[in-house]
């Protein structure tokens, strides 16, 4: 297995394998931004922090 | 110097899988204690269904004082997901990953999705209720921010047990599919048994900011639960992911599943069954109070029972199916037990007994517990290797949906006939029974038309014992 060229240090991962892992952690910090920015729009209705 | 880098350099490559959440190898047989982490994920989804269904119904309604059709509606809103779960089953089947994964990403989604949903939901609550200055804000803030928020804890449920469903079945061979099927169920249970609680001593005394905590608690419970559920539990399939399977439309891979092994009549058979088990189950309660003059405390004994009842079904069913039962033979011992058990039912009313109540809710208890193990073992069983997401998919859709309209219908009927009979017209010798007693005979009549579906099944599931393996093979090979 190690004569993969494709191979990326230091997980062992190919480089497509380690990109598609990466755009899991993108999806979800997407999702994390998207809910953290409706919660905060909904906290802000009901007890206004910003004046 | 340069000695001590190449050092740790081998260091981290040698460890560094370790960390990522993959098995390394598909092992053949799943020690217990791994399918008992991998179960936890039926922990957080019984956890969703108490605290929307069960707490957040109460606390909306007496706390929030948002009025009860809305909240019903509310409520109801998860299920237009429900048939979407074939969707899903599907698309995890033929997922293009080059990981050579097809469950553990649809899972992923699915926590994010019921985690943003709880993240939300009491802030859309408290803007919908009209807490502090929400009250001013414009009505429709408030209920679409809660419409999302049921929304999306009720896709990520879906997704999060279609799926795990389908991978806790890929894990391991037929013979012990009684045993995982037995243990989701129990795990459902007892998530659900665990949360009422907790959440009934945790929101005992109640402020916005404890449903806040609450709430939100859940959401992390979830991510935790469901995360250390699927550590390391999907094995990387380098073949899958070097040559994807050719992409199935989904119409024609339901076609496929559909059109062999009685599928449409196992699903029918599920149907009636759950509508039959269900239909009652949030007027157990108000029947045991109003008509046999129950206290609260004995009614919610009479939910404890019921649950003891499904329990001793689901050990019951699984002992029978791993010494050789088969699954609708099992199925059909439930619904046998399940319509005279009904039967007492309306008995009891009659006889004003708890006692009689209390042994007539054992047993639909014990007809459910069997009914619904043998089903889906059935369900299982009858999916061809590489169609066991959309398999279940199905089953959850039409279990899902069935249960949700029984319910609803249930309750309708109890309502317009209570209503009738304030009139004059109903009544009789049942006095307030008579509100009832339709809905626990159309439970039994359901019943008796599920094992009348269930009859030819039987005969077919038995003849293809035979050709399964071969079938079998042949879609792995093509794989």
């Amino acid at each position: 297995m190690s004569d993969d060229p494709n191979k990326v240090w230091p997980t062992g991962l190919t480089l497509k394998e380690a990109e598609e892992v990466h755009s899991y952690l993108i999806d979800g910090t997407r999702v994390f931004g998207v809910i953290a920015l409706i919660a905060h729009l909904l906290v802000a209705v009901s007890t206004p922090w910003l004046g | 110097m340069f000695e001590y880098r190449k050092f740790a350099l081998n260091k981290l490559a040698g460890i560094g899988t370790r960390f990522l959440p993959f098995a390394d190898v598909a092992s053949d047989d799943v020690p217990l204690s791994r399918l008992l982490r991998l179960s936890l994920f039926q922990v957080t989804v019984g956890m969703a269904l108490v605290l929307m269904v069960g707490t957040l119904n109460r606390v909306m309604i007496v706390e929030l004082n948002v009025p009860a059709t809305l909240v019903a509606g509310m409520l109801a809103l998860p299920l237009v997901f429900a048939p979407l779960r074939a969707i899903i089953g599907h698309r995890s089947d033929n997922f293009v990953s080059a990981l050579g994964w097809r469950r553990v990403p649809f899972i992923y989604k699915g926590t994010m999705l019921q985690f943003g949903g709880f993240a939300i939901m009491p802030f859309a609550l408290l803007v919908l209720s009209g807490f502090g200055e929400a009250i001013d804000a414009p009505r429709w803030i408030g209920l679409t921010s809660a419409a999302l928020a049921f929304l999306l804890v009720g896709a990520g449920v879906h997704t999060v047990q279609t799926v795990g469903l389908a991978l806790a079945t890929d894990l391991v061979p037929e013979r012990d599919h009684p045993k995982v099927v037995g243990l989701m169920y129990v795990m459902l249970l007892l998530g659900m048994i665990v949360s009422a609680f907790a959440y009934g001593a945790l929101l005992e005394n109640y402020s916005p900011g404890r449903l806040i905590q609450v709430i939100q608690g859940s959401a992390v419970v979830t991510v935790v639960l469901n995360g250390f559920a699927l550590w390391k539990q999907e094995a990387r399939n380098r073949m899958r992911a070097m040559a994807p399977p050719k992409q199935i439309a989904f119409g024609e891979a339901w076609q496929k599943l559909t059109e062999s092994r009685g599928m449409i009549t196992l699903l029918a058979v599920i149907a009636l069954g759950t509508a039959g088990f269900g239909m009652a189950d949030v007027l157990l309660e108000p029947f045991g109070g109003q008509v046999l003059g129950m206290t609260v405390a004995e009614t919610t004994r009479l939910t404890v029972v019921l649950a003891g009842g499904s329990l001793l079904g689901f050990g019951y069913a699984s002992g029978w199916l791993a010494q050789g039962a088969r699954p609708m033979d099992v199925a059909s011992i439930g619904a046998l037990i399940g319509i005279p058990a009904f039967g007492l039912i309306i008995f009891s009313a009659i006889h004003v007994s708890t006692l009689l109540l209390m042994v007539a809710t054992f047993g639909t208890g014990l007809g459910a517990g069997l009914f619904s193990h043998g089903t889906l073992t059935a369900t299982m069983r009858a999916a061809p290797r590489a169609q066991i997401g959309l398999a279940l998919g199905a089953w959850g859709a039409v279990q899902t949906t069935s249960a949700g309209v029984a319910i609803a219908m249930g309750g309708v009927i109890r309502d317009m006939i209570a209503q009738d009979m304030s009139g004059g017209t109903f009544g009789g010798v049942l006095g307030p029974a008579a509100a009832y007693v339709p809905v626990f005979g159309l439970q039994a009549a359901l019943l008796a038309l599920a094992l009348l579906v269930a009859l030819p099944l039987r005969k077919i599931v038995l003849g293809k014992r035979e050709t399964e393996t071969g079938l079998d093979r042949k879609i792995d090979l093509s794989i």
